[in-house]
């Protein structure tokens, strides 16, 4: 009986946990889709007679004004657009060729898997900084880059996660039973092997998208990320620090921003994973 | 009867532990947060000012000059101009000792200049600085003669700092170049007791200095380059005073609402601009140029983002300056004439401009991103780079491969224009990658060497007229040197070039 109530438990605490990251996650996406029509240039309008406003002062800035007298609001709703866009695309990109990689060196094994894992080592090996301002030596700061420079980065934490479970499912029996049959090596690879790795590629994407909205801000403050015109998060916290002792507003906003896509993204990982991993299913 | 026992006893508690006070305070220590590690104490290794704002207080200079910028006598008592300026004569102070005992005297004057200008010296930036000196001749134990190859009119200035710091020839002879880096030895007021590379460098009274022993007996420096740590620290009591170049004008404010803390400022020779590419782009247009300058109203910055904190300049120097010609007037703030100017030289609306500056300047930051809003209101797209400040001082700028517009901060130490606008603006140098004007070469070269000092002066304002005339930099301003101090620090006086000496200086 006790056991039936804690199983509801925790599954009523699973539905919270997807509305929570579903309605944390989908209204910030919303609300920075949104910003060029709720706020239409506010983000880069200066007034030097408004410098640091207090928030909740007076509805025209809602969350006070930061030292160049532009609302906060404005520029956090705009600083998501930058900073969304590199978590999302930076980890998208890099799953993508990860998970390629990581499959097919841990089915082939061989030549490949040997190829792919030692330059992974090498890489490893090498300090996100100092690969960081070689790359941006060579081929320039921007957004662009920037997302290449993190694909670059992090593709190899998911070819490792793949490879290794990939290694370890390849020997068991439903795979052995479709190469049995004749199944092709592509539908192997992405229709038995894929949806049995995905849990934890899910996971590592979740905590990744926020590290990289993180990696963001320290590439914006060393000079190497986007032109600190734009609003992006991270920038906007580097900005603020001066300033946190008498206006906090101008980093803790962003910095909330931060923490609610983070943590939205996280709940809706967690979730994910429990639905989408198919061992998951049987054992609840 | 138990009871005035008692009361007896805590009248001598009371007086022990004032007597404790009073001891307490006389061994009276001073902590300093200062924003950079120099890494060589050697006075011919350097240009930092915080090597200064350290080693003012460890070394002598044949001159003195203190925070009101008038020259004295330092180790030399008096000296007199011969031969047109080709040679002056020092007469030395007498019975002056460097802390490891070692006597000062005439010997220890031409080693300082012979090491600074022979090969010792070739390895360090100080050399170039004091390329007049030809040789020193020693005329009796306590006379010396600098020959000079031309007259340096602010050779006697340069005298008072840097690589002109007298340093003790025995103990350079014993212990050799490369001990003398971490264990300098001076004839200044504080002796080293011990240096922790990126940590701090603690210092203790000399008290045979030839000025009196210092009121200090202790004067700790910390390297601490984060602004919000320092400040930490400063509230938090645990340092002093926090020096320039450490607190950015946001951070005023914070300083200024603790009761325990001040903030005091002084005038300095630290200028900013936003310089032109002058040779190609949109900029190479002088009309452009003054529409830029026009456009940008650089008194609401001042008001604003650098809180007062600054004064709008006219020419690339400060009002102390030696050239700074006072009848000038910067550009006013003027949008419409901008635009007439931009449309003049046929420059399309939205035009893209980009702007490049150093990563690590707040306060910077800030004014630039004011900068090119204005600029968008003149119909310019202004775009910032920071830059790495070592990639943009070293490879950027001298390589010429700036945007239209980029940052340079000058100091200026000696406060004489020469040493600002013969690097900015004379062909070939190092910090003027774009422009080559032989008129302004001419005028650069001919005040050189003139020991009149009223000719010399014209010149240098008539240079500072010409380069504002060709619209050269975006003047914006010179801002004050800012300290952090606690109340407990007395007897302090804000120097303007961060050559701090500390020797009057008391803690309650």
């Amino acid at each position: 009986m006790s056991a039936v109530v804690s199983v509801m438990n925790f599954s009523r605490f699973k539905n919270l946990e997807f509305i929570l990251g579903a309605v944390l996650t989908g209204g910030i996406c919303l609300l920075v889709l949104l910003s060029d029509l709720l706020f239409p240039g506010a983000a880069d309008r200066i007034d030097l007679s408004a410098r640091l406003l207090a928030p909740f002062a007076s509805p025209e800035h809602l969350f006070g004004t930061d030292p160049l007298g532009r609302d906060v609001l404005a520029r956090v709703v705009a600083g998501g657009q930058i900073s969304l866009q590199v978590g999302l695309v930076s980890v998208a990109g890099a799953v993508v060729v990860g998970v390629i990689m990581g499959l097919v060196s841990g089915y082939y094994r061989g030549f490949w898997d040997m190829v792919v894992m030692r330059f992974a080592d090498v890489q490893l090996a090498m300090p996100f900084i100092l690969l960081a301002i070689t790359f941006i030596a060579i081929v320039g700061g921007g957004l662009s880059n920037m997302i290449i420079l993190l694909i670059i980065s992090q593709w190899v934490q998911y070819a490792r996660l793949v490879r290794g479970s990939v290694l370890a499912l390849r020997d068991r029996e439903f795979i052995q039973s479709a190469q049995a049959i004749g199944v092709s090596d592509f539908n192997i690879l992405f229709r038995h092997l894929l949806p049995n790795l995905v849990g934890p590629v899910i996971v590592l994407m979740t905590l990744n998208v926020a590290n990289n909205i993180l990696l963001e801000s320290s590439l914006t403050f060393l000079g190497l990320g986007v032109d600190p015109l734009t609003p992006s998060w991270g920038g906007m916290l580097a900005d603020g620090r001066t300033y946190l002792q008498n206006a906090w507003w101008v980093s803790v906003f962003p910095g909330l921003a931060i923490l609610l896509t983070v943590l939205g993204l996280n709940l809706l990982g967690d979730w994910l994973r429990d639905t989408l991993d198919p061992t998951g299913r049987t054992s609840r | 009867m138990t009871q005035k026992r008692l009361g007896t006893a805590l009248k001598a508690v009371a007086l022990t532990s004032s007597l404790a006070v009073s001891t307490f305070s006389f061994a009276s220590t001073l902590t300093v947060s200062s924003p950079q590690d120099p890494g060589s104490w050697d006075p011919i290794d350097t240009f930092l000012v915080n090597w200064a704002s350290v080693a003012t207080n460890i070394y002598d200079g044949l001159t003195y000059r203190g925070p009101d910028l008038m020259l004295e006598p330092g180790l030399a008592i008096a000296w007199e101009e011969l031969d047109n300026g080709k040679r002056i004569r020092f007469r030395l102070r007498e019975e002056v000792v460097f802390h490891n005992g070692e006597p000062f005297n005439a010997d220890s004057v031409k080693f300082t200049f012979d090491r600074l200008m022979g090969e010792e010296g070739r390895k360090g930036p100080q050399r170039s600085n004091y390329a007049a000196i030809e040789r020193v001749e020693i005329i009796d134990d306590y006379t010396v003669d600098f020959h000079l190859n031309a007259a340096d009119p602010v050779l006697l200035t340069k005298l008072a700092g840097y690589g002109a710091m007298i340093v003790p020839p025995q103990y350079i002879a014993e212990k050799g170049e490369e001990y003398f880096n971490a264990h300098p030895v001076g004839t200044g007021p504080f002796k080293l007791v011990s240096y922790q590379p990126k940590v701090g460098v603690k210092l203790e009274g000399f008290a045979r200095h030839w000025g009196g022993a210092p009121k200090l007996s202790n004067l700790n420096y910390r390297f601490i380059s984060e602004p919000s740590t320092a400040v930490a620290e400063l509230q938090a009591g645990r340092v002093d005073m926090v020096i320039p170049p450490t607190i950015p004008i946001g951070m005023i404010p914070t300083i200024e609402g603790d009761q325990t803390l001040e903030i005091a400022t002084s005038v300095s020779p630290t200028v900013y601009a936003l310089r032109f590419n002058t040779r190609s782009g949109i900029t190479a247009d002088e009309r452009v140029r003054k529409a830029m300058i026009y456009g940008v109203d650089r008194q609401a910055i001042i008001d604003s983002i650098l809180g007062g904190q600054a004064a709008p300049i006219a020419s690339f120097q400060s009002e102390l300056s030696f050239g700074n010609d006072p009848e000038m007037k910067p550009l006013p703030y003027d949008p419409n004439k901008a635009q007439q100017l931009l449309k003049q030289a046929g420059v399309a609306p939205g035009s893209k401009i980009q702007i490049d500056i150093r990563g690590d300047n707040a306060t910077f930051n800030e004014v630039a991103q004011a900068v090119a809003s204005y600029l968008q209101l003149i119909g310019l797209n202004a775009i910032i780079k920071p830059y790495e400040t070592n990639v943009l001082l070293n490879d950027i700028i001298p390589a010429g491969k700036t945007g239209a517009m980029f940052q340079q901060a000058w100091g200026g130490w000696t406060l004489d224009y020469d040493n600002t606008a013969y690097f900015m603006y004379h062909s070939g140098e190092k910090w003027n990658p774009y422009d080559s004007d032989a008129e302004l070469d001419q005028m650069l070269e001919s005040q050189r060497g003139l020991t009149d000092r009223s000719q010399r002066e014209q010149i240098l304002k008539s240079i500072a007229n010409y380069t504002a005339d060709r619209a050269l930099e975006l003047p914006l301003y010179n801002v004050n040197a800012i300290y952090g101090i606690s109340k407990r620090v007395k007897n302090f006086t804000p120097v303007p070039d961060s050559r701090l000496r500390l020797s009057d200086v008391t803690v309650d």
